[in-house]
């Protein structure tokens, strides 16, 4: 299998702050690819480099073994984006959107009309074709965002955090195009904040912290990785207040993450501290409704990686 | 091609953007109407060609340009242009500001000046018109009697006739305030394109479309000119509109080149376009199109597009002022075209708005290049 995306020592510094520090990473044709990380890990960086839109200040960056430095035009045909921020013309229809887009990727005349219907029809939007994107839902300007990007049928496509701020069904709608444009032929590279997405659809994933990829495999290859660790889950019958900071100084816990009634206690597997857990917070008259010893997730693997969580 | 689209998809944003086109085309139009009426009598509306008076001291003791001049004088009286000596005691200026004369006109061995009226802009600008064909005339002579002083007289004997080809104005027309307004909105719509131009990158980065237009094969120039060339064509067709307006419901007087005052009009629209680039890359954010516009009507203000002001050829602060404001050059460079048939007073203008459009676009390309993304 061809590797559809080759970075080597990548580097980026905006003065004397380095976003991305020497990052190699390869991404194999057919893979849907997560990537991971927390706000200023260096995770848009890295991509924004991937699209064009920032330079590397060193390192080489190759689509389909090409660099995309000297060969900027192969890579960029090969390339479709999906930026987070919704990159469409609230004053174009649904059509003219698309088609200016694909037009700029080289397609004319009846070529351009076949795969911009197609495109359209793919996101479920050729209904729409003549209206006007400020008059859609979130969702939808969700997936015109999409279809802007899959015209030209590139080879690779970067999804940065398609998903945000849209309803379930359009979310639903989003992932199994996802899997329909993976099956297809494209591969994708991935980036959300919702874990249980990544973990739903990637092949691997790649965890990026202070710059640096410090994890990158399957989820099973990450996951096992994760051997020291014990997630607790705690549901409680009341929200929890500042009392769960006290968990903290309880020998063996490394991090504890609220919400609203659940708390998820990350401790170290060796040390047996759940009694002194479930003890403290009886004293601070909480009442416990369940109590779960779970398997490390992508969640666990991230927070026991990163010593924070994904969405902070 | 990706040019073509990009400009394409720029005209019909802006075709689509109600409230900024209503903005170009009715606000100039409504002002024109306004102005035009209310301002009636604070021109010579009844001035004729026939009235414009012109008084002249000769300082120069009778030498060449003196004769020159006189000779001048005598083809120029044919259409009704009326000069006359300024008596002793009498000052040029003051004979101006009063009103009796159109222009002041000085003939010193170091060369000619003139003083126009700033009360009779229209008649002033005629006569400037003239005088300029005559000072072309004149140094193109005496360039040639520097080399070859025999020939003097063939350069002299051969404009008289090209000089009073330039002189044929047009002597029923009574150029009134709904004819300067027309020109002057027109003028001022044109350089209004410098606005929307400031934004012409920054709104690509405020809609997110910029990522997907630098990460699409095209390069950076090409979105540059595409955005550039569809401006124009928006702008272009706005001023057009208004001329036609002003010409069909207004009955503006638009003289007979119109071709070269689109010529002139394309190029101040092209000034316009680029220096509101080269603002918006300089000015960067949210203040560049407050700064834009408030440079672009005090352009107007000094210009002349609200109402006549200043003089250009008196000097001073307001003079100076008067002089930097490129719809103050177009202005008078249209109305020596219009009104004194007088097509080579274009060509200045063409000159210096695409010498400046060429530094501001050099600038703005010079800047895009260095910037990450657009």
């Amino acid at each position: 299998m061809m590797n559809v995306l080759d970075i080597r020592g990548l580097t980026k510094k905006f003065d004397d702050f380095v976003a991305v520090d020497n990052i190699s990473l390869t991404i194999r044709e057919g893979e849907i690819f997560g990537f991971l990380g927390a706000n200023g890990a260096g995770k848009s960086t890295t991509i924004n480099m991937v699209s064009s839109l920032l330079r590397p200040t060193s390192g080489e960056i190759r689509i389909l073994d090409k660099d995309i430095m000297k060969q900027s035009r192969f890579a960029k045909l090969n390339l479709g984006i999906v930026p987070q921020d919704l990159a469409i013309y609230e004053d174009m229809t649904a059509y003219e959107n698309v088609s200016f887009f694909a037009g700029l990727y080289g397609l004319r005349g009846s070529q351009l009309k076949e795969r911009t219907l197609e495109a359209l029809e793919f996101v479920g939007l050729s209904d729409k074709a003549k209206s006007f994107p400020k008059n859609f839902s979130g969702g939808m300007k969700r997936r015109l965002n999409i279809a802007c990007a899959i015209a030209h049928k590139p080879k690779l496509i970067i999804m940065d955090e398609p998903t945000v701020g849209i309803d379930p069904q359009s979310r639903n709608y989003i992932l199994t195009s996802v899997r329909k444009l993976n099956e297809s032929g494209c591969t994708i590279i991935y980036t959300s904040h919702y874990m249980e997405e990544v973990e739903e659809i990637c092949s691997r994933i790649a965890i990026v912290d202070h710059g640096k990829i410090i994890a990158e495999g399957t989820k099973e290859q990450l996951k096992s990785t994760i051997t020291d660790v014990k997630n607790i889950r705690i549901e409680l019958k009341s929200a929890i207040g500042a009392e769960g900071e006290k968990l903290k100084s309880i020998p063996g816990v490394r991090t504890v993450h609220q919400e609203e009634n659940i708390i998820h206690v990350h401790s170290d597997a060796a040390v047996d501290n759940l009694n002194r857990i479930l003890k403290q917070l009886m004293e601070d008259d909480k009442e416990i409704r369940s109590v779960e010893e779970q398997e490390p997730n992508l969640e666990t693997v991230f927070l026991t990686l990163t010593g924070r969580n994904l969405r902070d | 091609m990706n040019i073509l689209s990009i400009a394409l998809k720029e005209i019909k944003q802006d075709f689509r953007d109600r409230r900024t086109l209503l903005f170009l085309l009715v606000f100039p139009i409504v002002l024109m109407l306004i102005l035009g009426l209310a301002l009636t009598n604070a021109f010579s509306s009844d001035v004729s060609i026939g009235d414009l008076k012109v008084v002249v001291k000769d300082a120069t003791g009778g030498g060449e340009l003196s004769q020159a001049f006189t000779t001048f004088t005598k083809e120029v009286g044919k259409t009704g242009v009326v000069f006359e000596s300024l008596q002793p005691g009498e000052n040029g200026r003051e004979e101006v500001e009063n009103n009796r004369y159109t222009d002041y006109v000085e003939l010193t061995n170091q060369g000619i000046s003139v003083y126009g009226s700033s009360r009779d802009p229209i008649g002033s600008n005629i006569v400037q018109g003239m005088l300029a064909s005559f000072t072309d005339k004149y140094n193109a002579a005496a360039a040639v009697a520097r080399i070859e002083p025999a020939k003097t007289e063939m350069v002299f004997a051969g404009g008289k006739q090209d000089y009073i080809k330039e002189l044929s104005v047009d002597p029923d027309r009574t150029p009134g305030s709904i004819d300067y307004y027309a020109l002057a909105m027109t003028v001022m719509v044109a350089m209004w394109a410098a606005m929307p131009a400031g934004g012409l990158i920054q709104r690509e980065i405020g809609r997110g479309t910029a990522v997907r237009l630098v990460t699409a094969p095209v390069r950076k120039s090409e979105i540059f000119i595409g955005k550039i060339l569809g401006g124009i064509v928006t702008n272009l067709l706005c001023v057009i509109v208004i001329i036609l307006f002003s010409k069909y419901v207004f009955k503006a007087y638009w003289g007979s080149h119109m071709g070269i005052v689109l010529v002139v009009l394309v190029s101040e629209v092209v000034m316009a376009m680029s220096l509101g680039l080269a603002g918006g890359y300089l000015l960067k954010g949210a203040a560049s199109r407050g700064i834009i516009s408030l440079v672009v009507q005090l352009m107007s203000f000094f210009g002349g597009a609200y109402f006549p002001i200043g003089n250009d050829s008196g000097g001073g602060f307001m003079g100076f002022l008067v002089n930097l404001s490129p719809i103050r050059w177009a202005n008078r460079g249209l109305t020596q075209v219009i009104y004194g048939n007088d097509v080579s007073a274009a060509w200045p203008v063409v000159g210096i708005n695409i010498g400046f459009a060429a530094l501001f676009l050099g600038a703005s390309m010079i800047m895009m290049r260095r910037r990450e993304g657009l």
